[in-house]
């Protein structure tokens, strides 16, 4: 440790010792080279040192020590030496000539000094307000968490500033948003300094009687609320610079919008959702008002018809109530399914059950289905071949497919087809029919609108869009495109197991 | 003496339609509308049951705590038959040892035909009890070893023989995804379903004339797989 002090020792005073040091091997090299150089070499010297010495020293202590040496030098070297008499013009102009040169340097050296420092300020400042946004912004909606980060500046900005402790607290419009506790006189200057958005205390122009600095958080329209530094007692320290108070009305302004915008998003957001939510209502009650009472008015048409003329109906009239009264409860059911869905998709945001599934499968899976209601239909599937497996929830894709395959064939007309094909980051599935062709606007509430809205919110949860066009040789092409993801390689463990897989003869 | 089945649901107009409906086929019926009801009768009766059809939501419970009941102690059929048509409650049943499950509303055909494919299952937990399947072109004997497709050996790997041997032991029934994984490649590829999409469309190329509409090896989307039901002999 002892052979260590005069090193750390050395370390701490180096910006005193190294202008001494060059100073003294200047004047070392010059009467070392004194009676070798002239005296224009030798002023050339001193310059030199003077320069360097410059560098680390202050603006009024490098133009002392200039003008000391200029002396020394004319003691020393000028003609004749040991006196302060100049004897020729030309020495009397190589030492002003050295004087002014040394001054001019060291002026400008002190300019580039402030000149860096001031810009090292800014680029900090900028920088923290950059961190400041991003912060805010990663602590999510939460305005009082989201204030977190500003305070932690603060404090860490007000502590430089001035060495004692400065707590930090935080005012979004009442006493129960409060980051510490506050005495009534905090309380009060807060609230004023959030109703007038301007800032309070010392160094302000406003209040400076105060201990505390209030700073309002303003955004575009309106302020959100002030923050409240406490300084540190006037006679323990110096009170912060005014620049700082500048920085720091910038970063609680940057706060101060970045929670307006946050507000103001929110507001928004909530405001399209009871839109939504408005017409999904609406949607609903359509379907139930109409799309509900037509079958329901068949089924109960036909029941009380083989009730009230049982004796009068032939059997074959008995068979075909019956049969609407199948085909209508069927068509019920499939109704009753969809605006449950539909509710549920829109407006629970239930989590999806997704899986890795095979397009193949889902086609497979809706075909026998239709096949269940309707033996003789017309459907044919055209799928590429290699289709990559897609992540969704099988119960809600088969459901879209089902009804654009139902509405093809109840309204478009038979053949019926269905496609799939696959490009580099989506999947295409089309369903062609070749009849008349949907109406070109197809209204909510319609049965044929209420499928088509559940089709449309099936496509949107995961990610993907239903477009619908009109064919040019007739019928209507639906289309319902898919993004697809980079999907799980099976065949990586295939190729380790593969050895054993052969197949039995 | 004719097969008795027990009827749990509260709803008193399903369950007269549902009654009379077994009744005409010949069944013998047992009906209980509640929870306490069908406890008590389960524990007096139980031994006589051959299937049971369980509506979940009863008025004073929930139907499961009979389902757990009856596999506690016994391996009798059960069905499930709920209003509830979330894929995960299905997996969930049918992992929790439901034999089959019907979402309401239903026909009376579909109900009879899964009632006939429980009791060809009946006794299953026993080993296996179909070896032998023949559905069209498609006849797999397990014990052989030998599937014939369109009359001729179809030569499958050892992987797709035991997913279509597992699917087989339970023909006409859905078998889940995690239950298949598990009996076919292990306890730990249980997550893995992108297994089964390769293997069953490999098992499709080979054993279905149009793999995209297939009429044996059928898909329950978000459930598992199901063998479409044998011919019958």
């Amino acid at each position: 440790m002892n052979a260590l002090h005069p090193l750390t020792w050395l370390a701490k005073h180096s910006r005193q010792l190294l202008p001494l040091g060059i100073w003294a091997s200047g004047w070392g090299a010059m009467w070392l080279l004194d009676g070798t150089l002239g005296l224009g070499n030798l002023a050339m010297l001193m310059v030199l040192a003077s320069t360097l010495a410059s560098l680390w020293l202050g603006p009024w202590v490098a133009c002392g020590s200039s003008a000391l040496a200029a002396l020394l030098f004319n003691l020393l070297f000028v003609p004749p030496r040991g006196t302060l008499a100049i004897h020729l013009h030309q020495d009397a102009m190589l030492l002003l000539t050295m004087l002014t040169t040394s001054w001019l340097v060291t002026w400008l050296m002190s300019r580039q000094r402030t000149l860096t420092a001031l810009a090292q300020r800014h680029a900090h400042a900028s920088e923290q307000l950059r961190q400041l946004g991003e912060a805010m912004r990663a602590a999510g909606s939460d305005p009082v968490a989201a204030c977190a980060p500003l305070l932690a500046m603060l404090a860490t900005e007000a502590g430089q500033a001035s060495p004692a402790d400065c707590t930090v607290a935080v005012w979004l419009g009442g006493p129960q948003t409060a980051t510490a506790p506050l005495t009534a006189d905090e309380a009060d200057g807060l609230r004023l300094c959030t109703q007038t958005a301007q800032a309070l205390g010392p160094g302000t122009g406003r209040h400076t009687e105060q201990p505390a600095c209030y700073l309002p958080l303003r955004g575009h329209r309106s302020c959100a609320g002030a923050v409240l530094v406490r300084l540190p007692p006037a006679e323990s320290g110096p009170p912060p610079a005014a620049d700082w108070l500048a920085h720091a009305q910038a970063l609680c302004d940057l706060a101060g919008q970045t929670l307006e915008q946050a507000r103001e998003a929110e507001q928004a957001h909530a405001a399209r959702e009871q839109a939504h939510a408005q017409q999904l209502r609406n949607t609903l009650l359509s379907a139930i008002a109409h799309d509900h009472r037509t079958p329901l008015a068949s089924v109960l048409g036909a029941a009380t018809a083989l009730r009230d003329q049982d004796d009068r109906l032939s059997p074959a009239q008995r068979q075909a109530l019956v049969a609407t009264i199948v085909d209508e409860t069927q068509a019920l059911v499939r109704l009753t399914g969809h605006t449950l869905q539909l509710a549920r998709l829109d407006s629970l945001r239930q989590p999806l059950h997704t899986d890795w599934e095979s397009v193949e499968e889902l086609v497979g899976s809706v075909l026998q289905r239709l096949r269940r209601r309707n033996p003789n239909h017309k459907v044919r599937a055209r799928l590429d071949a290699g289709l990559p497996l897609l992540r969704c929830d099988a119960v809600l894709l088969v459901q879209l497919l089902d009804n654009l395959l139902d509405n093809a064939l109840r309204h478009g007309g038979e053949p019926v087809e269905i496609r799939a094909r696959a490009d580099a980051d989506s999947l295409r599935l089309c369903v062609l029919d070749s009849g008349a062709g949907m109406p070109g606007q197809v209204l909510p509430g319609t049965q044929s609108g209420l499928g088509l809205t559940l089709c449309q919110a099936i496509a949107r949860v995961h990610g993907g869009q239903l477009t619908w066009r009109q064919r040019r040789q007739g019928g209507t092409s639906v289309e319902c495109r898919l993004p697809l993801t980079a999907g799980p390689q099976p065949t990586t463990h295939e190729a380790t197991t593969a050895p054993a897989e052969r197949s039995t003869p | 003496m004719s097969l008795c089945i027990w009827l749990v649901e509260d709803d008193r107009d399903l369950r007269a339609t549902l009654r009379a409906a077994l009744e005409v086929e010949g069944y013998r019926v047992l009906a209980s509308a509640s929870l306490a009801d069908a406890l008590a009768v389960w524990a007096h009766a139980g031994r006589d049951i051959g299937l049971v059809l369980l509506d979940l939501g009863l008025p004073d419970g929930e139907g499961e705590t009979i389902l757990r009941r009856i596999r506690q102690e016994q391996g009798t059929s059960v069905i499930v038959m709920s209003a509830r048509d979330g894929d995960v409650h299905k997996i969930s049943l049918l992992d929790h040892g439901a034999d089959d499950y019907l979402v309401k509303p239903f026909s009376v055909g579909e109900l009879l035909a899964r009632i006939r494919v429980a009791l060809r299952h009946r006794g299953n937990h026993q080993p296996p009890a179909i070896t032998r399947y023949r559905r069209g072109a498609l006849e797999a004997n397990l014990a052989t070893h030998q599937v014939v497709w369109q009359g001729e050996a179809a030569h499958l790997t050892p992987t797709e023989f035991r997913l279509l041997a597992r699917l087989v032991r339970q023909a006409g029934r859905v078998v889940t995804h995690r239950q298949l994984l598990l009996d076919v490649w292990g306890p730990e590829f249980t997550e893995h379903t992108h297994y089964l999409r390769l293997y069953m469309a490999q098992l499709r190329a080979k054993l279905e004339a149009e793999p995209s509409d297939p009429q044996c090896l059928l898909t329950e989307p978000g459930v598992g797989y199901r063998l479409a039901e044998p011919d019958p002999d």
